[in-house]
């Protein structure tokens, strides 16, 4: 199209003008020569007619016939004549010679006159003949006589001359004019096309080399030839490909160096981040154990009479050790978070058993604390993991009861506009939180007002995990707050599906209690002083205790005659060995289904997966006391209900 | 331009005048029919030889034929009319003084005769433009001896002359060959008819034969016939006749002074009109050369004159 058009523009530059000037001329030749021909032409009949008036005069006078005839057969010969006729005075024809396209002859008179007939292409010129006139002195003639007055009329000559050579000539020349024309035409535009090529070629060589570059093509090169008139051009085409070409070179090389050390530094702090969760994983792992045992020793030590004074230092000590065990769970929901260990399962299910259950074991601290919690009741049923949902709200109610002085806090439900949703609420009278710490509040280890980092305000982390959970659950998560108007936090969950079936077992039914006493609980476990805080806390519940190491020292107890109806075992044990697989060799010994569970420090995400792979429920040092009691009282009764992770 | 504009008005004025005053003493009155070059050489010549005879230019009135009638009353003693209309108006003036008709064949002047219902008188003669016929042949017996039959065509006008060539003819051995031409009838029939027998033809003075545009034709005819034509005017010598016999208008107003001066001494006007006895002959050398002769037009004049024994 672009060659197209640069073509046919040329040549119409170059054909134009020639074609105008070809033709003009043509034109202006062929009317002259044509004005020339029949001018030429009409002189030439003229002077005949004349020649043969006067030729004839002297037939006429002397009545000659012959003569006449004579000549009007001579003149018959030109070229062009057709006929030729000659008559008297009186209209009578004396001679003819040749066919008179005429029937009739025209009226004839003494003035010369030409008849055009285009029907037949003939002129007819009519020539008077007059006697000549020969000046004679007029002493003898006399004036009066009239004789003499004007000269006699002797006859006329009627000339037919054919205008078909004329015609025959115009047209030739009209051919020759027109082939002409076309001839140089032709030659003009081949010039035109032969020496636009020059010009067209380093164009259309320069434009696609453009258009090369413009597709990203910077090797494109075009050759610089020493006649080329777009030289300069295509030079200046060259580098300037050259200095893009190098020029994207340079920015890929620094973009691959910055990507490169972006790499490094990228590797870097996953190395350090892989570095700071191991030394947190085995920090956390090594608190575990100890604090593991502390709580069961407290707990054991709080069983036993005490006077006022050492029960309140019992309490402090068990409030501490509460606070070292919250955080240790925080540190362990965040680092399963990080894992993406956590699995949602979405049910449907009844908000109110959520609701009580929440009540239930928060009713307590908030009256320690001198406050009122109130739960909204509820009838809706949502779509949503209540094991989840379950920590978003425990977490709000905490953190609500923690950061309000007096007052109340209120956990509430209510539709949300669109009629798919619940907005669950969580109300507080408390501080309040400024709207510029709204974003941060979420954070790991964020406090607002707590630099001191004072126990008793909690560790930051339940906000952070909120967030998270909410946000792997797909809930929206909403803040209103004012600093000194109290809080309200709302999570927007999808209401169950109409229809959904009312009797589904809640996994949150409360067992109908059983006394742990004479129960057999085989513990295995190779940390002494955690075994021994185990121990005497089971005992403490009047649980018949078996007390293993390892695989062997199991084996050698059930050897002995002990039938333990749960066991609880470490995961990590000695000499390699691991809660799952003693368990399940324990299991293949006595050939029967034992409850179990395991305990560990590890929060690693492929021990909790494969704690779930073997259906195993995995309590998480330090394990609370009321939490591992619940537990191994579900798992005496129900030796099926192993496979429900409470935690 | 405007001193010359005045000096001609001075000049009319003063013509004016003298002509005024000449009326009462004017002797002869010229009247031409126009101011032509013939008519004014003829006036001249007949003024100057009226000079020098004696006469004063002042005894002179020169007029035209249109002056004439708002000249009032002239009592010359004679007039002079130079050509046929100056003789036609002098004939239907009824002058008191003879009149000389003069510079005009003889067919004009028996038209002005008979226009005016006068006769050749001793008060109204001619003076002849024309040679005597008898002139005419004894020319063609000189110039061409072997011719013996002429070939006449008579006119309208001319024909009354038929009956004295016959007669001069005869007398002089000749033979006339003639035709006569009626007033429409075709001239060539006759014309053939004459050229076929003559040796020459004798043109005669007949503007309804001889004119300006039959005159090629008449010449062409009779060159064809290689029958030469001997004519009364140099012009048809020019157009192509062999010979010719005329008299020249100077010769003419010679004459008329010679006859003016007769008349002044008292004599009579020749009653009859005359031929002028002064002539010229012009040959055509191309014609003649074509017919084989060698003519001298100054030698055949004076051969001419000597044979008749006149000056």
């Amino acid at each position: 199209m672009k060659m197209v058009n640069i073509r046919s523009r040329m040549l119409l530059a170059a054909l134009l003008p020639v074609t105008l000037i070809a033709v003009l001329l043509t034109g202006v030749f062929l009317a002259v020569r044509f004005g020339d021909i029949d001018e030429a032409h009409s002189q030439r009949a003229r002077s005949l007619a004349r020649q043969l008036a006067m030729a004839s005069e002297y037939g006429l006078f002397s009545d000659n016939i012959t003569h006449l005839q004579t000549i009007a057969n001579g003149a018959l010969r030109e070229p062009a004549v057709r006929s030729v006729t000659i008559v008297d005075a009186q209209g009578q024809i004396l001679a003819i010679a040749g066919k008179p396209a005429y029937i009739t002859p025209p009226a004839l008179t003494r003035q010369e006159d030409e008849k055009l007939d285009p029907s037949t292409h003939t002129n007819l010129l009519l020539q008077p003949i007059v006697e000549s006139q020969v000046k004679l002195d007029d002493l003898f003639e006399g004036k009066a006589t009239d004789a003499a007055a004007q000269p006699q009329l002797l006859g006329h000559v009627l000339i037919e001359f054919s205008r078909d050579t004329l015609l025959q000539r115009e047209r030739d020349m009209l051919l020759t004019g027109v082939a002409i024309t076309f001839g140089g035409l032709l030659f003009g535009g081949f010039l035109a096309v032969y020496l636009g090529r020059g010009v067209i070629r380093p164009i259309l060589r320069v434009s696609s080399m453009i258009e090369r570059i413009g597709h990203g093509e910077l090797s494109a090169r075009g050759e610089v030839l020493p006649d080329d008139p777009l030289r300069d051009v295509q030079q200046g085409l060259n580098q300037m490909a050259e200095r893009l070409e190098s020029g994207r070179d340079e920015l890929e090389q620094r973009i691959a160096m910055a990507t490169l050390e972006l790499r490094e530094k990228k590797e870097e702090a996953e190395t350090a981040t892989l570095a700071k969760s191991r030394f947190l994983a085995a920090a956390s792992h090594d608190l575990r154990q100890p604090t593991h045992a502390l709580g069961m020793f407290v707990a054991r030590l709080a069983q036993l009479p005490h006077d006022a004074q050492t029960r309140r230092l019992i309490e402090n000590l068990e409030a501490s050790v509460r606070a070292t065990q919250d955080l240790l769970d925080g540190l362990l929901d965040i680092s399963r978070l990080d894992a993406q260990a956590v699995q949602v399962q979405l049910r449907p299910f009844a908000l109110a058993e959520l609701f009580e259950q929440l009540r239930g074991g928060l009713t307590l601290t908030a009256v320690e604390k001198g406050l009122r919690l109130r739960v909204r009741p509820t009838g809706v049923w949502l779509m949503s993991d209540p094991t989840l949902l379950h920590r978003i709200l425990l977490n709000l109610v905490v953190n609500a009861l923690r950061y309000t002085r007096e007052g109340s806090v209120l956990l509430a439900c209510r539709m949300a506009g669109d009629g798919k949703h619940a907005r669950i609420e969580v109300w507080d009278s408390g501080i309040g939180i400024a709207p510029e710490h709204h974003q941060a509040i979420f954070k790991e280890f964020y406090q607002v007002a707590n630099a001191e980092r004072d126990r008793g305000k909690g560790l930051g982390l339940g906000l952070n995990i909120v967030e998270r959970t909410a946000q792997l659950l797909g809930h929206r998560l909403q803040l209103r707050s004012r600093l000194g108007l109290g809080t309200r936090f709302s999570v927007q969950v999808p209401l169950a599906p109409l229809g959904t079936a009312l009797d589904m077992p809640s996994p949150f039914d409360v067992k109908t209690f059983h006394n742990l006493a004479g129960r057999v609980v085989l513990v295995i476990e190779d940390d002494a002083l955690a075994r021994e805080g185990l121990v005497s806390l089971l005992e403490s519940w009047d649980v018949r205790v078996g007390v293993a190491e390892g695989l062997s020292t199991a084996l050698w107890h059930l050897k002995k005659g002990l039938v333990p109806d749960v066991i609880v075992s470490d995961y990590r044990l000695r000499d390699g060995e691991n809660g799952i697989d003693v368990i399940r060799q324990l299991r293949v010994a006595t050939g029967r289904s034992i409850s179990a569970c395991l305990m560990s420090g590890d929060t690693d995400p492929n021990l909790m997966q494969a704690a779930r792979d073997a259906g195993l429920t995995l309590l998480h040092k330090p394990v609370r006391p009321a939490k591992l009691r619940s537990l191994v009282r579900r798992l005496a009764a129900d030796p099926q209900a192993d496979g429900i992770d409470l935690v | 331009m405007l001193v010359r504009l005045r000096f001609l008005i001075f000049s009319l004025w003063l013509g004016a005048f003298a002509g005024a005053c000449a009326h009462a003493a004017t002797t002869v009155v010229i009247v031409s029919s126009e101011r032509s070059a013939a008519y004014v050489e003829a006036a001249e010549a007949l003024i100057s030889e009226l000079e020098r005879g004696g006469l004063s230019r002042y005894d002179m009135l020169q007029l035209t034929a249109l002056e004439l009638s708002s000249a009032g009353p002239l009592t010359p003693k004679l007039f002079v009319a130079l050509g046929m209309e100056a003789a036609n108006a002098l004939a239907k003036a009824e002058p008191r003084a003879p009149v000389l008709c003069t510079l005009l064949p003889h067919s004009s002047f028996e038209r002005v005769l008979y226009g005016s219902g006068r006769k050749s008188s001793s008060q109204f003669s001619a003076l002849y433009l024309n040679q005597p016929l008898s002139r005419q042949l004894e020319l063609i017996r000189l110039a061409l001896p072997a011719a013996r039959r002429i070939g006449v065509l008579w006119g309208p006008e001319s024909q009354v002359h038929a009956t004295a060539l016959k007669a001069l003819a005869q007398a002089g051995g000749l033979e006339l060959v003639e035709a006569t031409v009626g007033r429409d009838e075709s001239l060539f029939t006759s014309l053939k008819k004459v050229l076929q027998d003559a040796d020459l033809l004798l043109a005669v003075v007949d503007p309804q034969l001889y004119n300006s545009s039959s005159i090629q034709n008449i010449l062409l005819a009779s060159f064809r016939a290689k029958v030469p034509m001997v004519a009364f005017s140099p012009a048809y010598v020019r157009a192509g006749a062999l010979l010719a016999l005329y008299v020249t208008p100077t010769q003419i107003g010679r004459q008329a002074a010679a006859i003016t001066r007769g008349v002044l001494q008292g004599k009579a006007l020749s009653a009859t009109p005359l031929y002028s006895q002064e002539y010229s002959v012009a040959v055509n050398e191309h014609v003649a050369r074509s017919l084989g002769l060698n003519l001298d037009a100054d030698a055949l004049r004076e051969r001419l004159q000597s044979r008749e024994g006149t000056p």
